[in-house]
């Protein structure tokens, strides 16, 4: 699955070089192009209802997302090809860029990978909320607020940071608020991290959040996390 | 200390949690508990916390504010900017100078034992 970016002349070259590389690897596949109103969801399903077992999605993160949201089964195992600038998702997984990756791709180095889900979309690294007032509902057990306005993120897969790391295969999600202090000495920001299955959030308002760089709006927010419901190709050198 | 099998939880200052908080890992509380916290690993309560709730945990270091009764199974250490309002059950424990306990204090292994038992009698 080629991303809509790739008819750009300029990679030209590294698609036959890659192409190239594939048929001398012996993997051999069918070729489809993403477009600005061609939705992949319907060609890929028809696909993998036609015995198709992998996909690659080649692109980006975004590419990957499109072909992830596509495939809801269990079996199909998805790669991404990275080509063009990139995101996160190409050192997480540790693909390299253009040719290289046709050799992790043959090496096959299959992945269970949990999946995030709010309000029935999924998402493979985060959700973000920025900058209001929330209540995070935990089942019965517990509700959390923090007492001024703060920022969550619900997060499956991302590098190390200031939270720090997160599997994507330990079957949870990390729930974090972040609160920024200001004082005289300069500002910090207090972290919570929660780990969790499944947890509820309604907000005061309507809101939009960044559901991997994709907008959702809602005022109430349902996350649960899906073990295992994604197969992916990985590189040796990948961030979990 | 002995860590908990789970991952670790974090309650930071400017989040207030209101009933009970269950972790399979180490938890540090840094903001307000009013409830339960009881965990199978570590428990750090910071100078800024402020818990209104009965405690459980493996091994435990309390900088903050406790009105609660607290079990430690392990080790429970009292710095001298903490103030405990409640009964106190541990293995050992440690009291640096200025720590305020206003509560009964009951120590060593068997005695930790015993309150587990008498509390799993009881819920049932």
């Amino acid at each position: 699955m080629y991303d809509e970016a790739l008819q750009d002349r300029r990679f030209e070259r590294e698609l036959a070089q890659i192409e190239t590389r594939l048929t001398d690897l012996g993997i051999a596949g069918k070729i489809a192009r993403l477009a600005l109103f061609r939705e992949p969801i319907e060609l890929i399903r028809d696909e993998i209802r036609g015995g198709v077992t992998t996909v690659v999605a080649v692109g980006n993160d975004m590419t990957l997302r499109r072909v992830i949201d596509a495939v809801q089964d269990r079996k199909t195992v998805v790669a991404l090809l990275p080509v063009g600038p990139q995101g996160a998702m190409t050192s997480l997984l540790g693909m390299p860029s253009g040719v290289a990756a046709c050799d992790v791709l043959s090496a096959r180095i299959v992945e269970e990978l949990d999946v995030g889900e709010v309000n029935g979309k999924r998402f493979i690294q985060s959700a973000h909320i920025e900058g209001t007032d929330f209540t995070v509902h935990y089942g019965k057990q517990y509700t959390m607020k923090p007492m001024r306005k703060a920022s969550l993120e619900v997060r499956n897969f991302a590098a190390p940071d200031d939270a720090g790391t997160q599997s994507p295969v330990d079957g949870r999600l990390s729930l974090i608020i972040r609160l920024p202090k200001f004082s005289l000495f300069g500002s910090k920001t207090d972290i919570s991290i929660v780990p969790f299955e499944e947890i509820f959030v309604t907000c005061e308002k309507t809101i939009t959040a960044k559901v991997d760089g994709d907008s959702l709006q809602g005022k109430d927010f349902s996350f649960r996390v899906i073990p295992k419901a994604l197969r992916l190709v990985t590189g040796k050198a990948r961030k979990f | 200390m002995a860590k908990g099998t789970g991952p670790e939880t974090i309650i930071a200052f400017g989040v207030r949690l209101e009933g009970d908080l269950v972790a399979e890992g180490d938890l540090v509380i840094e903001g307000e508990v009013h409830g339960t916290i009881k965990t199978k690993g570590d428990l750090r309560i910071g100078d800024q916390a402020l818990v209104e709730a009965n405690i459980e945990a493996a091994n435990a270091v309390v900088s903050g504010e406790i009105r609660g009764n607290i079990i430690v199974h392990g080790k429970l250490e009292l710095f001298p900017s903490s103030k405990v309002t409640g009964d106190v059950v541990t293995d050992i424990l440690a009291i640096g100078p200025g720590a305020q306990v206003n509560g009964n204090i009951s120590m060593g292994a068997e005695v930790t034992k015993g309150k587990k038992r008498t509390e799993s009698v009881d819920a049932s």
